[in-house]
């Protein structure tokens, strides 16, 4: 598979450098006088890591992406093998540092479908110019990488981020047209009261990484139709390489609080009220083993998202929860979601107990909120545990390292 | 505790850093604690610390510690008293 449109261009900010053809040869010649097998990619923002990258597809070794900041020993001697399926071109992990993460098995049709389904709703074209605003490591931060090579267009390699006037100088510098955010990102926006008349070729936000709260979905697309721009809002899991579906701006206003549309070729469906996904960009499935990198696709092209929806009579996904974020109490169902939207804190599943989270509380302050909790669960007040944290634990990607606290109990 | 000892505590609270760590040479994303979501924190910890509001171009100026002590003078907060 070769993803590097001849037309892409990708641009060092800090040096000014770009990638070249020769490049990427040259990672591939190294690349082939390696062992074989399975390649092991702490993928940093630099064009040598991007030469690598694109390396590794050319000469058909399926390649994992990691965390640069990681310790990644335990999981490479555990996947390391020679024997690995024709297909297998992309291995991401589905969480972060903490635990004993799966690999998502992806195929070389998978990630090339998904680039230019995305590259044909979001309108990318020759003259799009992205910037890097999310590790490569990370779906979306790749799925935006993808999408720009393969269509022939421009990426900007910045490493400092929104928080640094670096990256708004590069911004204006290579005239930038769109910017890819999680929701977390978009609370720093805010904060940095973001005027998008200050960046004149930008025309794009796309979010994705959760779910961004309603306020700030409004408040975005409103900031960027008042120069002609859009807010797209998008859904994926790394298991559909990663994207599902995108929201036209054009309906944003009426159709407040969904998804978007499936991507073209693929579908949603409802079944037993979960959300389960159809199209060519799905996984062949996962790996625990060195051993299931040999596998075929088990798949079929569908995925159960694990997520609770709805789909109205256009064929807009809202989303409306998660099956696996549910507790137990005294044996009882709860949604954390709803724990979540109800109360300031992070909650998780105890054992037959609703843990939470919340930061920098008195103990006071908790006794209150362990009542007020019980209460609205009209349960006992020993069902629900309050602990205070200096800061919750995040992901490369921002979003709760639900694993990390669930790891706490 | 001087404004120059409040100022490294905040720091040292909004990164994670030990109580007795050096901070007067810190650069963004040279310590690896110091990302953007930390500078979040660091930016909502001075602000309280010193009863200021940081405008949106000092904030992403804000990219070492000697920085911040030039960035608060211009609210009135003076290292060299």
């Amino acid at each position: 598979m070769n993803l590097f449109h001849p037309g892409a261009r990708v641009i060092d900010a800090a040096t000014g450098e770009t990638l070249t053809e020769d490049m990427i040869e040259a990672a591939a010649a190294a690349l082939a006088s390696e062992p074989g097998g399975v390649v092991f990619h702490p993928f940093e923002t630099t064009l040598p890591s991007i030469a690598r990258y694109l390396a590794a597809f050319r000469l058909g070794r399926p390649i994992v992406l990691l965390d640069p900041d990681g310790d990644h020993a335990a999981l490479a001697e555990r996947f390391s093998t020679t024997e690995v399926h024709p297909d297998l071109a992309l291995l991401l992990t589905t969480s972060g540092s903490t635990g004993n993460p799966k690999l998502v098995r992806l195929s070389a049709g998978a990630v090339r479908t998904n680039a230019e389904q995305i590259a044909s709703v979001l309108g990318i074209t020759g003259e799009s110019v992205a910037v890097t605003t999310l590790p490569l490591f990370y779906s979306y931060g790749m799925s935006v990488l993808n999408s720009y090579l393969l269509t022939g267009a421009t990426v900007v390699l910045e490493r400092t981020g929104i928080m640094q006037r670096d990256f708004w100088t590069a911004v204006n510098e290579h005239g930038v047209t769109s910017m890819a955010f999680v929701p977390s990102q978009y609370e720093m926006l805010r904060r940095l009261r973001f005027d998008p008349a200050k960046y004149p070729t930008l025309r794009t936000l796309t979010q994705a990484g959760g779910r961004l709260r309603a306020e700030l979905v409004t408040d975005f697309a409103q900031r960027m139709a008042t120069v002609g721009g859009s807010l797209y809002v998008m859904y994926g899991q790394t298991e559909a390489a990663p994207r599902m579906a995108t929201l036209p701006p054009d309906r944003l206003a009426e159709k407040a609080g969904s998804v978007g549309l499936a991507l073209p070729g693929g579908a949603f469906a409802i079944e037993d009220d979960e959300v389960v996904y159809r199209g060519p960009n799905v996984m062949m499935g996962y790996a625990d083993t060195a051993a299931d990198l040999a596998l075929g696709d088990v798949q079929g092209g569908a995925l159960h998202t694990g997520d609770l929806g709805r789909i109205d009579d256009e064929g807009f996904l809202f989303i409306t929860g998660r099956i696996k974020r549910m507790g137990k109490v005294f044996g009882v169902r709860i949604n954390l979601d709803d724990v979540e939207k109800n109360f300031p804190v992070t909650a998780v599943a105890g054992d037959d107990k609703l843990v939470v989270f919340a930061e920098g509380i008195s103990d006071d302050e908790a006794r209150g909120l362990r009542a007020k909790i019980a209460e609205w669960l009209g349960t006992h007040f020993s069902g629900v545990v309050v602990r205070s944290v200096d800061a919750l634990p995040l992901l490369p990607n921002g979003k709760t390292d639900y694993r990390a606290l669930e790891s706490s109990l | 505790m001087s404004d120059l000892q409040r100022l490294r505590e905040a720091f040292r609270t909004a990164l994670d850093l030990p109580a007795d760590a050096p901070v007067d040479d810190l650069q963004y994303q040279d310590n690896e604690k110091w990302d953007s979501l930390a500078h979040m924190s660091l930016v909502a910890a001075i602000e309280d610390e010193f009863s200021v509001m940081i405008d949106t171009d000092d904030v992403i100026n804000m990219s070492s510690f000697a920085e911040a002590t030039r960035i608060l003078g211009k609210y009135g907060v003076d290292f060299n008293e």
